[in-house]
Order: structure tokens, then C-alpha cells, then sequence
């Protein structure tokens, strides 16, 4: 009967049904054909699985980025993060790395990042005088560090599926994600060096100062979340509405760039996304339900231990098959599917769910930027004006400072539980 | 731009770009104000909690449980808006590569299977609220129908957009998931 459900969802999946139409239709078709429970359970549990606490934090979470980027606070972000590496050769290439840390520690999608600083940004190298490529590149990478480094709707909905601590899975994404970065900046300046990109802009402590000053109060964004996060002193979701409420301090009485009818327009556009969201984790968690009562997760588990027991091959398989997922498969969607029946496996040979947390979101922000099914790509496309195509060839060399760091990531978990262990365990 | 250029259209990014031209008021329909009230209520209660917890020092019991709650009623209700503009996720790469006829059958079956399962589920969500008149809430001194007649008429709310959404693909025969499929020709 399991593989009824099995199919079920696959082909409704396939064929264009909504994901979270899909997972609530095979669930209610396997629950039909069983007659064993009312149908109404089903109905049930979906809205029993969006009753959580961790996840209030996702509307905060999606509202503070979208008002960042509306309020022209990203902009501030952006002349700052000029000042600081601009004078680099090849030096709109490290903005747009050094832009997007930041923007990561005040937003928890990449998708925000993106289509709010990536504008900026290929605008910007464009008009010096980039190859649009490297520039299209470039954004659509550093993108990804956006839900590494907390905080990370990704991660949150990891949490919420896996039952593991959204604190420690923020503070284990905080190095990688600075790796991510370090990784991508060598990479822009090996660009520079053999193509012998010059300088941007020349450096000046008075310009950057200046920037500094004009950017202080959202600097102070990824300081009071990541501070108030990793010390106990927030929960994540209490972090997501200051942030908020901050962007929107900011934005309403600092710098009045927010139009009421803007707020309007944010606030319509977080409660969509919101509901897209939640609307799969629903119908993910009666689907996960019945996998995991039907026992086909230790199927899977059993049958890929029977091959292998040897953790780093089976990390190596988790890693393709969900590198492979990722570019068929949107973020969210991947991880609640996916979380009930790779967890069990993963930690039957000693994985760390918070060290799998990591593995799995940096597979899937990958998956961003890989066809046919790349959020980010559809995005780039469409800011910088040029083909799917392009943009997909564009990013291609770029997922190489992506794959080594997820390697560094998946076989060394000492570097990502560090912070865990030392502000948590 | 011309759409063909920018590869097959996934509809409005999650996130607005910051160059966005917002919006009139007057585009946004009844259900979409619904939500924007739930949504605020959310913000206000989840506010509240923070302010009593680390202000006065003295946590309102009840806001933990009313934000879940509200959170709740802004997926559920917030997913009329969702079904309206077709912007709930799916996979569409399959559409590339299929003959025109299957992928319209195709696509009028998904508007079928959505209209179908938001209708029954209504009807579920109807009878499960019928259920928890009587089971009260854990804090708040309130019916848990509350909840669920909310998440029925958000349901409801679903269905009747969803069945919109259909006619409307069916009249002009095309919908997003036809239209992957004519520009994944044109590629």
C-alpha cells in the first residue's frame, strides 16, 4: 500500500498539482484505499502541523527581508559594503560577496537576497563595466549564503521536521556560511588576477566611515539577531519579530522610506509566502505521517544500510541524491518530504541531525542555482535581462567554491558543531 | 523583456524586487484583507508576548497559544490568495517536454485534482469543526471550533477560487503550466 501512496504522489507531483495539494491528495487517496481512519484525520493533521511555535518565526523572518529590501535599506548595506572592498581588484565582485553576509544576517531567504541586493548589485557591475556573467554569477552564489548563515527559513522548517534545536542549527550554519564566503571571494579574486579586473574605487577612510555611519542601524541587524540568538537571550522566533519590528522602526520613523501603501504591499506579500510555505509543511506532515507509521522509512534506511554501513559512503550517497532532488525539487518542499525518511537513516550511522540539518540545506541552496528547477536562476534571469539559459551557464562556475565548502561541510562536522557545542551542548 | 527570454515563467518571486511599482489598494480582494488582519493580529499578539516577557518581566499566558493559532488561520486563509494567483509551488519542468494536446489535458486535470481536493477538504474541515465545539482551548477559554470554522472558510475560500481559477484556464485553454509549455518549444 505504501508504494500506492508512493506513486500517487509522484504523478500528482509530476503533473503540475500544487506540492502541498499533492502530499494532502496521496495522503488522502492511501488513508481512502486503507478504510482503516475517517478521512477527516487528514484534514486534521495538516492543520495540526502547522500548530507549532518555531514556525511563527517564518512570517517575521520573510517580512523583515521584504522590508529591508522596500525600505532602501539594502541600498545603505550595499554603499557600505563598497566602501570595505572596493578597493579590491576585481572589487564589485567582493561587494557583492561582503554585501550578501550581511544581508544574510538579517534575512533568511536567498530569494531575498537575490532580487533585493542582487539588483543593486548587477545593476552596479554592469555599469562598470563587468561582464554580465560574471556579474549574474557572482549574485546568484552568493545568494546561497543567505539561509547558511542564521537566520534561515530553511532551517526553521528543518527544525520543525527533524525536532531538533533551531538555535543550534543557526549557530552551526553561522562558520560555514563564512567559509561560503571566503571560499567565493578567493574565487572573484582568481577572476581578477587572470583577467585583470582593476580596481572599482580607490580607498578612503573618510568614505568609509561616512558609509558606515549612513548603514550603522541595519549593521546592528545581524548583531542584535545573531547576538540575541547564539546567547540565549531570544528564541528564534522572538529574533524574527525584533527584526521586524526593527526594519520597521527604520523604515516608517528613521529614514520614512515606507509608504503605508509599501507596508501594505510587504504585509500582502508575507502573508502569501507564508501561506505557500505553511501550506506544505501541512500537508508534508500527514504524508511524513504515514511514511513513518507505515515503516517505509526503515525500508529505505534498511536497504541502504544492507549496501553499506560506512558513514561516509552513505554521506556521500545522502549528498547526490540530494543534489540531485535539489534540481527538480523547491527548498522547502525538499526538506519536509525529504527529513522523515533521510533522518533515520543518516543518524543510524552517527550523523549529527544538526550536522545533517547543515548538509542537506547547503545541498538544496545548491539546487538554487541548478536547472531545471532553480528558483535563483529564474530571478537573475529576469534582473539582468538575459536567457534562462545564460544565467544557468553563468552561475555553472560558481557552484565549484559551493561544492567544495559542502564537502568541508559534510565530512568535517567538527567545523559545523563547533559553535553548537560550545554555546549549547 | 520579452517573457521568452527569462526561461519559463514561476510567477512573481517570493520576494518582492525593490523596484516594484506597489500595488493600489483597490487590487487586493476581500479574502487577502482577511488574511492581512489575521497576519497583524499575529504580529501584534507574537509583540506582545516579547514586550510582557522581557519589559514587564511577566509573560501573558495566553499569547503563545492564540499566535499559534493565528498562524494557523493566516496559512489557511492566506492560501485564498495563493490559489488566486496559481502561486502555490509545483513542479512544471515536465510540461517542457510534452506534446501540446497532453499538456492541456494535463493542466485542466490539475485544476480538476485542486478543486476537487479543496472541495472535500471543506467539507472535512466542516465536519471536524462540528467536532471541537465542545473541546475548549489549553489557556484561552475559548471553543477549538473557532480555529477550525476559521480554517473551513479559508478551505472554503481555496475551493471557490481554486473552481475560478479553472474556468477561467479552461475559457482562454491555457494556464502557467501551458505556457512552460509553449515557450519550452520556443527555446
Amino acid at each position: 500500500m505504501t508504494a500506492f501512496l508512493l506513486l500517487s504522489f509522484l504523478v500528482l507531483l509530476a503533473i503540475g498539482v500544487p506540492v502541498a495539494i499533492a502530499l494532502g491528495g496521496a495522503s488522502l487517496l492511501h488513508v481512502m484505499a486503507e478504510d482503516l481512519s475517517p478521512h477527516l484525520v487528514v484534514i486534521h493533521r495538516m492543520v495540526s502541523g502547522v500548530d507549532s511555535f518555531p514556525l511563527l518565526a517564518i512570517p517575521f523572518f520573510i517580512m523583515a527581508g521584504s522590508l529591508m529590501n522596500s525600505a532602501g535599506i539594502t541600498a545603505r548595506i550595499y554603499d557600505f559594503a563598497l566602501a570595505l572592498v572596493g578597493w579590491l581588484r576585481g572589487g564589485l565582485g567582493h561587494v557583492n560577496v561582503v554585501g550578501s553576509v550581511i544581508f544574510a544576517g538579517m534575512s533568511g531567504t536567498a530569494v531575498a537576497d537575490a532580487g533585493g541586493l542582487g539588483n543593486i548589485e548587477i545593476k552596479a557591475m554592469r555599469d562598470h563595466g563587468y561582464e554580465v556573467d560574471f556579474a549574474v554569477g557572482i549574485t546568484g552564489a552568493s545568494s546561497t549564503i543567505g539561509p547558511i548563515i542564521p537566520p534561515s527559513l530553511p532551517m526553521v522548517i528543518y527544525g520543525v521536521m527533524a525536532n531538533c534545536s533551531i538555535g543550534q542549527l543557526f549557530a552551526a550554519g553561522l562558520l560555514p556560511g563564512l567559509l561560503m564566503a571566503a571560499t567565493m571571494m578567493a574565487m572573484v579574486a582568481w577572476y581578477a588576477h587572470v583577467r585583470g579586473f582593476r580596481r572599482d574605487a580607490a580607498f578612503a577612510w573618510a568614505r568609509l566611515a561616512f558609509t558606515f555611519r549612513r548603514a550603522f542601524l541595519p549593521l546592528m541587524t545581524p548583531v542584535l539577531l545573531i547576538g540575541g540568538m547564539t546567547s540565549g537571550l531570544f528564541t528564534p522566533t522572538e529574533a524574527a519579530i525584533a527584526a521586524t519590528a526593527y526594519a520597521l522602526v527604520l523604515g516608517l520613523f528613521v529614514y520614512r522610506t515606507l509608504s503605508l501603501r509599501g507596508l501594505v504591499r510587504v504585509s500582502m506579500e508575507t502573508v502569501e509566502t507564508t501561506a505557500i510555505i505553511l501550506f506544505i509543511v501541512a500537508g508534508a506532515s500527514i504524508f511524513g505521517y504515514i511514511i513513518t507509521t507505515t515503516k517505509v522509512t526503515d525500508q529505505v534506511a534498511d536497504l541502504v544500510l544492507s549496501v553499506t554501513r560506512e558513514p561516509w559512503i552513505v554521506l556521500l550517497l545522502v549528498n547526490i541524491f540530494l543534489l540531485v532532488v535539489g534540481c527538480f525539487m523547491e527548498t522547502i518542499a525538499a526538506i519536509t518530504i525529504l527529513v522523515p525518511v533521510l533522518l533515520p537513516l543518516v543518524t543510524q550511522v552517527g550523523v549529527d541531525p544538526v550536522h545533517f540539518g547543515l548538509i542537506m540545506v547547503l545541498n538544496l541552496m545548491i539546487g538554487l542555482l541548478t536547472p531545471p528547477v532553480g528558483m535563483v536562476l529564474y530571478i537573475l534571469a529576469r534582473v539582468a535581462d538575459i536567457s534562462f539559459e545564460r544565467t544557468t551557464r553563468a552561475c555553472l562556475p560558481f557552484l565549484v567554491p559551493l561544492v567544495a565548502t559542502l564537502g568541508i561541510v559534510t565530512y568535517w562536522p567538527g567545523f559545523v558543531l563547533l559553535l553548537p557545542t560550545y554555546l549549547y551542548r | 523583456m520579452s517573457k521568452e527570454s527569462a526561461g519559463p515563467d514561476l510567477g512573481d518571486p517570493l520576494v518582492g524586487l525593490a523596484d516594484a511599482p506597489d500595488p493600489a489598494l483597490s487590487d487586493y480582494v476581500p479574502e487577502d484583507w482577511a488574511a492581512f488582519a489575521f497576519f497583524w493580529a499575529l504580529a501584534f499578539v507574537v509583540f506582545l508576548q516579547f514586550f510582557s516577557r522581557y519589559v514587564l518581566n511577566d509573560s501573558v499566558a495566553w499569547t503563545e497559544e492564540i499566535a499559534r493559532y493565528l498562524l494557523i488561520c493566516v496559512c489557511f486563509v492566506g492560501g485564498g490568495m495563493a490559489v488566486r494567483k496559481t502561486s502555490h509551488i509545483h513542479v512544471e519542468f515536465l510540461y517542457v517536454y510534452l506534446p501540446r494536446v497532453l499538456a492541456r489535458r494535463l493542466s485542466l486535470l490539475v485544476d480538476l485534482c485542486r478543486v476537487a481536493f479543496l472541495g472535500y477538504g471543506t467539507y472535512l474541515c466542516w465536519k471536524i469543526t462540528e467536532i471541537m465545539q465542545f473541546q475548549r482551548m489549553v489557556v484561552a477559554d475559548l471553543p477549538m471550533s473557532l480555529v477550525f470554522g476559521t480554517c473551513t472558510a479559508g478551505f472554503a475560500v481555496m475551493a471557490l477560487r481554486a473552481v475560478q481559477v479553472a474556468v477561467r484556464h479552461a475559457r482562454a485553454g491555457e494556464s502557467p503550466l501551458t505556457r512552460v509549455n509553449m515557450e519550452g518549444r520556443q527555446q
